[in-house]
């Protein structure tokens, strides 16, 4: 096999997925395959692409967040608490919105760095305590936002829905820093083996600082997004991602322990798993058992993807 | 044989004796954090020492507990199960699957069990044979088992829970719950398991090194396999003990016990990193979380505070036992 071939093979086998997903989808539904139901699926993605690309960057350095969740309600309910309809509050409130991600990323790095306590504990702790700031803020639903903010969840450019773009370019801007930035590889670095990364003097606190907060951002993002799909912010609406935001990391080729994989991989499999869903309710699987398929799909492409490992 | 080293270090270095009262403090800090806890309690409101009170915490602490020892297990030989709320509610959902009465009482149990060992199995059989991470089998077979309920129970479960089950979660003889009873005869079986047989050194040595368990002819595979499903197990039972508890069953019986217990088990210092842990650490850890829960709700503070406690106990207890092992990377 050539070399590019198999460093790449899970990104490969996300691909084939994807493939028979659609020759099955041409066979269920001719408009399964129309243009606007690829858009549609396309636009699905989005809040599950956002956050994964954070959580990958995070994986990547050896890391977990299990704080997005409660990172994403918490700026969801900000976001329509604090525009609460005004639009002239729009653009201050999404900067400060995206910077309090930010710095809880930062936050978040910086208990890892100075406690030396694994980041699974680290961003437990910072969701459980996110989650209760956010049930301070708000018990229920909160605040509006005004008519042309779903703009950022529905909105076109040029047909293409603008928060599943948003996300693409991200994507792509932070596949080039991996590969072409010295920050970006000392990622890959300091996930492969963390002390060796300290022997040879790689800038560890940075290299975190850079993950968490770059995932901080990702989820204030997905608040955003979810706060304009549906137009109020949520306390509980985040909360399944934290644990769905490392399924597309995983299918992706992005190897748990740190170390290996990529951006790229992550956006494709969570479209993958749009798509899936997408399938099933074509076929019209009841939502019950799309859970079951989901946990099937997890288990065979692991399962697979380490036996390859192991061979090499 | 601890002791007899820590003396004879304390005959070399006068400074050592100190340093043999900080890791005494490492080792069972939280044993004296929970008197700590309970006086401050009392102190903060009168009614929290009332024996009324006591045997509340009680009710409340055996599901918790009897969850945080098997994910001690689990944990001891570098894992982690994420999937034990999944298997509470399942097992909650299958306690009104049948009549509702007594009669059905052991196939409940049987029912409950036997999903639990497969749960175990897979989960196993993915982290040894299939190489998958812990957190990402146990997080599949979570997501199965919810599957698989939903589409059991088409989102509404119905049923009644035996009366007898009721007893076992929420009656109490002479103030002393009978959840509370059978919390002392599983945790005083799994010492002696974990402390005192030759399978327990086993979970410590595969834990502590699988290759070294391996060298040793240890069946390494066999024995996580086995701390798998000594962990769906005790799911099953603190499920069946939770749902006697609640009365009425939903989806979601259990929920965020996985972290709870994963919690209570890291404030025990049971080691993320595998190879150390203890039944006891495990009970405290468990004692801490209910105590400090109950004192929160006793203070009148809003319940979102809780939250907010609860994460801060988790890093800042993470935080005292890193300090120790700071050389060696993360705990």
């Amino acid at each position: 096999m050539p070399r590019w071939l198999r460093n790449n093979a899970s990104l490969l086998g996300v691909m084939l997925l994807i493939g028979t997903v659609y020759l099955v989808g041409a066979v269920v539904s001719d408009r399964f395959l129309s243009f606007g139901n690829v858009l549609n699926v396309f636009e699905q993605t989005t809040d599950l692409a956002l956050v994964s690309i954070g959580q990958t960057l995070v994986v990547l350095s050896g890391g977990i967040d299990l704080s997005v969740g409660s990172l994403i309600s918490l700026t969801s309910c900000l976001t329509s608490g604090l525009i609460n309809g005004n639009p002239d509050r729009i653009i201050p409130v999404v900067a400060a919105v995206l910077a309090l991600g930010t710095v809880v990323g930062l936050v978040n790095a910086g208990l890892v760095i100075a406690l030396h306590v694994h980041p699974l504990i680290i961003t437990l702790g910072m969701g459980a305590i996110l989650q209760g700031v956010t049930l301070l803020y708000a018990l229920g639903p909160v605040g509006r936002v005004p008519r042309g903010f779903n703009f950022l969840a529905y909105g076109r450019i040029l047909g293409l829905p603008l928060g599943a773009t948003i996300a693409v370019v991200l994507s792509i801007l932070i596949a080039l820093l991996l590969r072409y930035l010295p920050l970006g590889r000392q990622i890959y670095a300091v996930g492969d083996d963390a002390n060796a990364a300290r022997l040879v003097g790689l800038p560890r606190t940075r290299v975190l600082m850079l993950v968490y907060g770059c995932s901080g951002f990702c989820c204030a993002a997905t608040g955003l997004y979810l706060a304009a799909r549906f137009g109020v912010g949520q306390p509980y609406t985040g909360v399944n991602y934290t644990l769905a935001s490392i399924t597309p990391v995983v299918l992706g080729g992005t190897i748990l322990s740190g170390g290996k994989g990529g951006v790229v991989g992550t956006l494709l499999a969570a479209f993958l798993i749009s798509l899936f869903n997408n399938l099933l309710n074509f076929m019209d699987v009841s939502k019950h058992y799309q859970l079951v398929a989901q946990a099937l799909i997890i288990i065979f492409a692991v399962s697979v993807y380490v036996e390859r490992r192991r061979e090499e | 044989m601890t002791e007899r080293l820590s003396s004879s270090a304390e005959l070399a270095h006068p400074a050592a004796a100190f340093k043999s009262v900080r890791s005494w403090l490492a080792r069972y800090g939280m044993v004296v954090v929970l008197p700590i806890l309970l006086g401050l309690g009392g102190v903060m409101s009168p009614a929290f020492l009332s024996a009324d009170n006591f045997s509340n915490l009680l009710l409340q602490f055996a599901p918790l507990a009897i969850v945080a020892m098997g994910q001690s297990f689990v944990m001891i030989v570098r894992g982690l199960d994420l999937s034990v709320a999944s298997m509470m509610a399942t097992t909650a959902v299958i306690s009104t699957s049948f009549s509702g009465t007594d009669r059905d009482i052991a196939n409940i149990f049987a029912a409950s069990f036997i999903v639990a060992v497969a749960v175990g199995l897979l989960n196993g059989f993915l982290v040894t044979k299939r190489q998958v991470s812990p957190f990402l089998a146990t997080l599949a077979t979570m997501i199965l088992l919810q599957g698989f309920r939903f589409a059991y129970t088409q989102g509404a479960p119905s049923g009644n829970v035996p009366p007898l089950l009721r007893v076992l979660g929420s009656a109490k003889i002479g103030g002393i719950p009978y959840n509370s009873l059978v919390l002392l005869i599983v945790a005083v079986a799994l010492a002696i398991v974990l402390h005192r047989s030759a399978f327990g050194r086993r979970i410590f040595i595969v834990g502590g090194s699988p290759v070294t368990g391996r060298l040793f002819g240890i069946r390494s595979d066999l024995v996580m396999v086995a701390c798998y499903v000594i962990s769906s197990c005790l799911a099953a039972l603190a499920g069946l003990i939770l749902s006697g508890y609640v009365g009425l069953v939903d989806n979601w019986v259990g929920q965020g016990y996985e972290l709870d217990s994963i919690v209570a088990c890291v404030v025990g210092r049971v080691s993320l990193k595998g190879g150390r842990g203890s039944i006891l650490g495990a009970l405290t850890g468990a004692a801490v979380l209910v105590v400090i829960a109950n004192e929160v709700l006793l203070l009148g503070v809003p319940i979102q505070v809780q939250l907010i406690i609860k994460g801060a106990v988790i890093v800042i207890a993470a935080a005292l036992y890193a300090r120790r092992e700071a050389s060696s990377g993360y705990t």
